[in-house]
């Protein structure tokens, strides 16, 4: 008995040897003609079709720059890695990425926890990554209150969309009964739900009911039926545009006439396709105004190349490398830690405004929302309202 | 590869491993099937960073309140499950799974769904640490194993209703390998929590349990090193295949597919790696060496 | 009164959904004892098929409906043949076929995700128009009345198939005793054809109404976990208990939410569930069966 369970254990014993025996080869960081930029994020999974359209967008914007001379006289390489929209993966990916590809910088991932779980990778290798959309504010701050030196974003965070969309539907549009449906599996969807309700509350405000439902659901007129009982002027969408599509329609189909009013999760060619009718006349806490003159550009091109419309994140991945980009060239070397020295240095003009990160929190600076208003199935720009 | 790089697979397999040798224990030795252990790792990951966390207890006590915990709720769900057949309670422990995730999201004080972060990372599950606590336990699982109590669990795996006959009480039984492998699922847990630095409700979906049943079958169904050998395998091929995103979920479901048709009883199919042929070779060298010393 | 009634017929529109897809389920088990998770994932191929004939082909709707069926059964019949049969011929365990069925399961889904279809959500072109029949203060679907017309219609020509055709009478017996049958002269081979072919009819018409009434997207299988549930609440292997087992949970979820917790909705369930099963160990209108496992 006892030599079988030895026999075992020294099985586990040699293949962890014959696999150290394979280390040390590793590829030395961007060293050459070539920078090594990263990219992790779900490329297969719930979350494809974001991450899809974020590497598409990278892929895109490397090739562009590598045709006008590349970076620093350098090739840009872009490398990708599918993390299933997976935590544990996302720190499997981000290792690869740093100790056997040698990135100097890391994009994405494009959630929230997977985000969070790489930062004690990032600060072990000293390698900096911006996160595209990942809105939970544990990404570059941790529980004890400290910043995480090696976490960027170039998105504002949950608090900040709840509180925005509550101030507007309160003092803009002056309606006091709000009506939430949040995806209780969400942790986007719960913190928006969380300080909406809070600064509802604190203006004076009402909410009149609060119901959740679980990812994966497509049916909710059971909640949508109570909500409708208790004649909410405004029903507030904190989650993603299928949901969104399927929750709007559901609702008018039951007779709501509220105003919808919904965060970064909406805005999609998609929403419009699914569900243009039951969102008319609806509100959205959003990044950028899509029909910026300065954005179409960037969505034609992406159009053209890819034959698929633009989500948000690839608006957000794009300023995320338009930062790194900066960044590099402030630093004028490719020392990962001179490049996350230069990232809060450097402002940049992106797509979804002007682009600063602070020191302290490694959030973009006074990164106004834009509230977009959805009329005739078109996003049309209202105004950027910061909340005070 | 670097070697970064593979320890922290290494890892990763270690704290899978964990869970799938209670599994093997549960599916392979028992004969059950489930599809909720997910759930037991999420009790075990939550109980432990709590530990470590609010209450800064040391990480092997906070490993082994994670298991125990997950061992009690075990105890419960089995009280009322174990009787019943197949399908049956496959479907009660998938519905276990889920609605622990569901509590999960809901309770603030673990986070919600927004989850723990900041959990003590440096110092605790270090690769010497997963491979201590693995070993530990493959010693362990293989000493119940070679016991009366393993061959009455065979029994039962093989045919249950003549198991009972012969007075074997296959309700204990079950009970006692649901509860060893929600212990391993929890320790596995605690382990995961502590190496990820965060947790999170939607880690522990129903796609992690079935990931690791099928890990027990490509292992071979009732075969310790083949659980083993099964779960560094896996763990490692979907980052061989990482540079073909697309189809590396294709392929795996392809290679599960292919596996059950063309080689059913899985790589060890019941048997053991065993090292005694090696033993002896090496045994009888240096027995001739003595007798030529001697001569 | 009328918020109450509302929730009734949603209970009774999302509990139609489970019905047609856990009727496949049942078929395949009361055959062959174990569950078909892969039938997620032929559902999910029916929705994609149908929404390709209408938005591609522009084939009318109704012809649709029948390509994707056809479809739908064509690819349960390879399945069995590829995946099952081999299985089925050294007489392996049930944990085996379920495995397969997941690892079906995984390569259908991830084929739609890499294959040029990609991820992307697709919505069905507009059918009927989607403004409710009003009855009073309650909304009723015209998708759902008519979704609700065509699974009676199919379940009917199904129990006709079972009950009164000599196929039907082979495949009453297989479910028996597949070994009795096979003595009794009955193909065995012929009768999982069938059985696989009728299952795979059913969810194309399953996906296809999916489809019109949400959305199409690769990860559709999912939900077939909840159509699972109520296979198994109504009793595995019972084609009346998979239709009253879908109601029930369509309606115990709806009130569930409507009336106690929306948040917690999943876990009283599943506490009833597990309730049921206590005191009814093979759901509601189970076949008692030894367990083969």
């Amino acid at each position: 008995m006892k030599k079988n369970a030895a026999c075992i254990v020294s099985i586990l014993l040699v293949f962890t040897m014959l696999l150290s025996a394979c280390g040390g080869t590793s590829t030395s960081a961007s060293s050459g003609n070539t920078i090594k930029i990263g990219w992790i994020g779900s490329l297969t999974g719930d979350q494809a079709v974001w991450g899809t359209c974020e590497s598409n967008t990278l892929k895109m914007l490397i090739e562009e720059l590598n045709a006008n001379g590349g970076l620093l006289g350098k090739q840009v390489e872009g490398i990708y890695y599918d993390t299933k929209g997976d935590a544990a993966e996302a720190v499997n990916a981000v290792k690869r990425l740093i100790t056997q590809d040698g990135v100097a910088a890391i994009i994405g991932p494009n959630a929230s926890g997977q985000a969070i779980s790489i930062s004690a990778v990032l600060e072990q290798y000293k390698i900096p990554d911006i996160a595209t959309v990942a809105t939970n504010p544990k990404v570059t701050v941790g529980d004890d209150g400290n910043v995480k030196p090696y976490n960027f974003r170039v998105c504002f965070i949950d608090p900040y969309q709840g509180a925005v969309a509550a101030g507007y539907a309160y003092d803009r549009l002056g309606l006091k009964n709000a009506a939430v449906l949040y995806d209780v599996a969400s942790d986007y969807s719960q913190g928006f739900t969380e300080f909406f309700e809070k600064t509802f509350t604190e203006k004076g405000g009402k909410i009149v009911a609060k119901e959740g439902f679980k990812e994966g659901d497509v049916d909710f007129r059971p909640q949508l039926s109570k909500i409708k009982e208790s004649n909410p002027d405004i029903i507030l969408m904190p989650y993603y545009y299928k949901e969104v599509a399927l929750s709007a329609n559901q609702a008018r189909e039951l007779g709501i006439d509220a105003t919808l009013i919904g965060g970064d999760g909406w805005p999609s060619e998609q929403l419009m396709e699914m569900a243009a009718d039951a969102i008319e006349g609806s509100y959205i806490v959003n990044h950028l105004d899509f029909n910026d003159p300065e954005v179409k550009p960037l969505q034609d091109a992406y159009k053209a190349k890819y034959n698929l419309p633009m989500e948000l994140n690839g608006y957000m991945a794009h300023d995320a490398f338009k930062l790194l980009e900066a960044a590099i060239k402030d630093a004028n070397s490719t020392d990962p830690v001179k490049i996350t020295e230069s990232l809060v240095k450097v402002t940049v003009e992106g797509v979804t405004g002007t682009i600063k990160i602070g020191e302290e929190d490694h959030n973009p600076v006074g990164k106004q929302a834009a509230i977009v208003k959805i009329e005739d199935a078109n996003y049309i720009f209202q105004e950027k309202y910061g909340l005070q | 590869m670097s070697w970064d790089y593979v320890s922290g697979i290494l890892i990763l397999s270690g704290i899978n491993l964990m869970t799938v040798l209670g599994l093997s224990l549960l599916t392979g030795f028992t004969g059950m099937f489930s599809f909720g252990h997910a759930g037991f790792m999420a009790i075990g990951a939550y109980a432990a960073a709590t530990m470590t966390m609010k209450f800064g207890m040391p990480f092997f006590a906070a490993l082994l309140i994670g298991g125990i915990a997950s061992m009690i709720v075990s105890l419960l769900i089995g009280k009322l499950t174990l009787n019943l057949k197949g399908d049956y309670f496959c479907i009660a422990t998938l519905g276990f799974g889920e609605a622990t995730r569901l509590i999960l999201d809901n309770v603030q004080y673990f986070g919600g769904a927004r989850g723990l972060s900041s959990i003590p990372t440096v110092g605790t599950t270090t690769l010497p640490n997963v491979i201590i606590i693995n070993i530990v336990a493959v010693f362990v699982l293989v000493c119940i194993i070679k016991s009366r109590h393993g061959r009455n669990m065979v029994a039962i795996r093989e045919e249950e209703l003549a198991a009972q006959t012969i007075g074997i009480d296959v309700f204990k039984y079950k009970m006692i390998a649901l509860a060893i492998s929600a212990l391993y699922a929890g320790i596995s847990g605690g382990m995961m929590a502590h190496y990820l630095g965060y947790i999170q409700p939607v880690m522990f979906k129903l796609v992690k349990s079935t990931e690791l049943t099928i890990i027990v079958i490509f292992g071979g169904l009732g075969s310790v090193s083949g659980s083993v050998i099964g779960t560094i395998l896996l763990t490692f091929l979907p980052e061989i295949l990482r540079s073909f995103y697309n189809w590396r979920l294709v392929i795996y479901g392809a290679a599960v597919i292919l596996i059950m048709i063309t080689r059913p009883q899985g790589l060890m199919g019941g048997k053991e790696i065993s090292l005694k042929p090696v033993i002896r070779f090496i045994k009888g060298r240096t027995d001739k060496a003595k007798e030529e010393v001697k001569s | 009164m009328s918020a109450f009634l509302q929730q009734v017929v949603n209970g009774l529109s999302i509990g139609s959904v489970y019905a047609l897809m856990a009727v496949g389920y049942s078929l395949v088990y009361s055959i062959m004892n174990f569950s078909n998770f892969a039938h997620g994932g032929v559902i999910m191929i029916g929705a994609y098929i149908g929404y390709f004939c209408l938005t591609f082909l522009k084939v009318p709707f109704f012809a649709a409906f029948i390509l994707s069926a056809l479809g739908s059964g064509l690819l349960a019949v390879t399945m069995e043949r590829i995946v099952y049969r081999p299985l089925r011929k050294r007489n392996a365990p049930f944990l085996y076929f379920i495995i397969s069925a997941m690892g079906a399961s995984i390569f259908l889904e991830n084929l739609v995700i890499a294959s040029p279809i990609g991820p992307t959500f697709r919505s069905y072109p507009p059918i009927f128009s989607t403004e409710p029949i009003m009855l009073g203060n309650i909304a009723l679907g015209r998708i759902d009345l008519l979704m609700f017309i065509i699974s009676a219609l199919s379940l009917m020509a199904l129990v006709y198939i079972i009950e009164k055709t000599k196929i039907g009478l082979s495949i009453r017996a297989t479910s028996y005793s597949i070994k009795g049958s096979t003595l009794m002269g009955v193909n065995v081979d012929v009768v999982i054809f069938i059985i696989f072919a009728l299952g795979g009819l059913l969810a194309g018409l399953a996906g296809m109404f999916f489809g019109m009434k949400y959305t199409v997207y690769p990860q559709i299988g999912n939900i077939t976990t909840k159509s699972f549930v109520a296979a198994v609440f109504g009793g595995l292997g019972s084609l009346p208990g998979a239709v009253i087992g879908s109601v029930l949970l369509g309606l115990i979820e709806t009130m569930t939410s409507g009336i106690l917790s929306s948040q917690y909705r999943d876990l009283i369930v599943f506490v009833l569930l597990i309730g049921v099963l206590v005191f009814k160990p093979t759901g509601l209108m189970g076949k008692s069966t030894e367990d083969k496992a």
